[in-house]
């Protein structure tokens, strides 16, 4: 059980607006530690909504969601707020970085909100991240100047900061061309095997998904390949 | 609440980004304090203004002796119910009036350290004559220094000089309406008639100009000794001890106190002059209606624009959730925000409505006693101000934080 990241048990999950509509079908799985783990299907197949509950951010469904061995269903907000800012890093399929921050500042915001290393550390760390994304030269940049690619990675190194146990993406690289895609996936690959970050990406990408260690595809709200 | 440094930060970053909009909301805060300050300041004026012409006659509190109690029923109280008694046309033979022995009270009153100022006065009602015109009026038989000391008299006197009083026995100061009434100039002389028939005649060594058409259509002033010896009167006879104190709102309870210490009747000026107190009361209630109305419009300003601000960022509210921001930290961005507006728009407001007060109180209204518009400043007026505005700024800003801290960042994100 100890290298288990993450353990869903018995999940259903129903939208009752404009009618009840059962998305996501008596859903369990387990993911290891290091795990690169690809999350694919069909568009309103139930996996953008499957992937909001692993991230505790959607409360609302049945069955139990464990991370790191913490049952976090039925936790209240504030609780799984701090739950995520430590343990949770979030790429979106559009970047959403706070246009009125430079680069830098975006980067660090998760760690100046989780105040347990003090700013100068946390300013060292997420240069650190900027360079290993390749975009150091960007830092003091105002993060609504970047380009499309730029931006994705300052989402990246962002999600990064507090080294999370696992880093989620919905469609990570959905908004971006084969070039930085190929450089963004590396990243996350390099992650999984080098620090044993487990990394859940939805896709649409059959060649991401293909390279990943174990695709979870979704049909219909039911898992249908594991 | 401490507001962490990150948070202030993001707040800070919305404030900037944005100036144009801030600087509106700034704007709206500082113009309802400054409005609020002004409207006071104009009021607290205006009721100055208004009790200082007031007490420019009236004391604060006044002790005569008042004609005897209603006897019609002489019996009250004194027989049962069964036995009848007939009295017709009863009559009140002999009650002593004014004040005889005045010393005992004044020394009384001396040792009263709320008391500011008293003066004995002797008001006779007389017929003042020049020629064949003849004008009933009241003679004040007054203590010159004292009762300049309470009425600042001497600064109404528009001709002749206050104190020659002191120096001239046969002196009499007239109210300017009167000498008119009288065709009497400077230096004139006039006849004073008493009710029991003595007649003197007098010298005008001076006009007196309250603005106060009841005084000054029929008031005189002579010397109290001198009034004495018209009457006939001993030494220590008053008909009104006249009382000034520290704080002309604290009447009422010293009246009751020395209502005990004497058997003459007390009367503090609210008895006598309701209808001031009424008036300032009604000016204040305008005063802080207009303004609160303000405040509130400038309120409503503020959360209309904290408002937009959270439609705007609603996107930054979902990926701050997302980051693991709780719900407190959104309500301490965007409160931060609004108080931020609240304590620059109240510190430019206490500026802003300094100014307007000057400016207000340097324009021209020649009426009555007044050169210009009276404008009272008070350091608690711009507390209140710079208070109820963080209050307005502080509800106005929670209401769109309180919003923005339940936004459901899946919903936003998923889009």
């Amino acid at each position: 059980m100890e290298d288990l990241s993450l353990s869903v048990k018995n999940l259903n999950k129903y939208f009752y607006e404009p009618q009840t509509f059962h998305v996501l079908k008596d859903i369990s799985f387990d993911i290891k530690k290091g795990e690169f783990l690809a999350l694919t299907g069909k568009s309103g197949s139930g996996k953008s909504t499957l992937l909001y509950i692993l991230s505790t951010m959607d409360t609302a469904y049945d069955g139990s969601l464990t991370i790191n061995g913490e049952v976090l269903t039925g936790k209240p907000q504030n609780e799984l707020a701090a739950f995520r800012n430590e343990h949770i890093g979030f790429v979106f399929q559009f970047h959403y970085l706070l246009p009125e921050f430079s680069a830098l500042d975006n980067v660090m915001l998760p760690a100046l909100k989780l105040e347990k290393r003090p700013v100068e550390e946390i300013k060292e760390k997420a240069l650190e991240n900027l360079k290993l994304l390749g975009i150091e030269d960007q830092a003091l940049k105002s993060a609504s100047k970047l380009s499309g690619g730029q931006q994705q990675r300052v989402a990246i190194a962002r999600a990064l900061i507090n080294e999370p146990a696992i880093i989620m993406g919905d469609e990570p690289t959905g908004n971006l061309d084969s070039k930085n895609t190929r450089i963004v996936f590396d990243i996350f690959r390099e992650l999984a095997a080098e620090r044993g970050q487990t990394i859940i990406a939805v896709t649409h990408d059959d060649d991401f998904a293909d390279n990943c260690d174990r695709t979870l595809e979704l049909m219909d709200g039911k898992l249908i390949f594991q | 609440m401490r507001v962490s440094k990150t948070n202030y930060k993001i707040a800070n970053a919305h404030l900037t980004s944005r100036l144009k909009q801030t600087l509106v909301a700034i704007l709206s805060v500082t113009f309802g304090i400054s409005m609020y300050i002004f409207m006071n300041s104009f009021m607290t004026g205006v009721n100055d203004t208004q009790t200082g012409l007031a007490f420019s006659t009236l004391a604060h509190i006044r002790i005569y002796n008042d004609i005897p109690k209603d006897n019609t029923d002489l019996f009250a109280g004194h027989v049962d119910e069964n036995t009848l008694v007939n009295v017709r046309n009863p009559k009140v033979i002999q009650y002593t009036d004014g004040i005889k022995n005045s010393a005992k009270i004044l020394n009384m009153l001396d040792t009263i350290p709320e008391i500011n100022g008293i003066t004995p006065q002797l008001n006779i009602n007389v017929f003042f004559r020049n020629g064949a015109t003849k004008v009933n009026g009241m003679l004040s038989g007054i203590d010159v220094v004292n009762e300049d000391k309470l009425f600042g008299t001497s600064q109404y006197v528009i001709e002749g000089d206050w104190m020659e009083l002191n120096r001239r026995s046969d002196g009499i100061l007239l109210g300017s309406g009167l000498a008119k009434k009288l065709s009497l100039n400077l230096n004139d002389n006039v006849v004073v008639l008493t009710e029991e028939g003595i007649t003197k005649n007098y010298k005008v060594i001076g006009i007196v100009e309250t603005t106060l058409a009841s005084v000054d259509n029929t008031k005189a002033y002579i010397r109290i000794g001198f009034a004495r010896q018209l009457i006939s009167k001993n030494m220590g006879y008053v008909t009104d001890i006249q009382i000034n104190l520290d704080d002309y709102s604290h009447t009422q309870e010293l009246s009751k106190t020395l209502g005990k210490m004497t058997k003459y009747k007390v009367e503090p000026w609210q008895e006598a002059n309701g209808q001031l107190e009424a008036a300032n009361k009604l000016r204040n209630i305008i005063a802080i209606a207009v303004s609160l109305t303000i405040l509130i419009v400038a309120g409503f300003g503020i959360y209309n624009i904290m408002n937009m601000t959270v439609n705007e960022k609603i996107r930054e509210i979902a990926i701050l959730k997302a980051m693991g921001f709780d719900g407190k930290d959104i309500i301490q961005i965007f409160l931060t925000q609004s108080v931020i507006i609240g304590i620059l728009g109240g510190i430019v407001g206490i500026v802003l409505g300094y100014l307007v007060s000057l400016l207000v109180n340097h324009i021209p209204f020649k009426i009555a006693s007044l050169e210009t518009l009276p404008i009272t400043y008070r350091t608690s007026d711009y507390i209140m101000a710079f208070f109820f505005g963080l209050i307005t700024t502080f509800i106005a800003g929670y209401l769109p934080s309180k919003k923005a801290s339940q936004v459901d960042p899946v919903e936003i994100i998923r889009g």
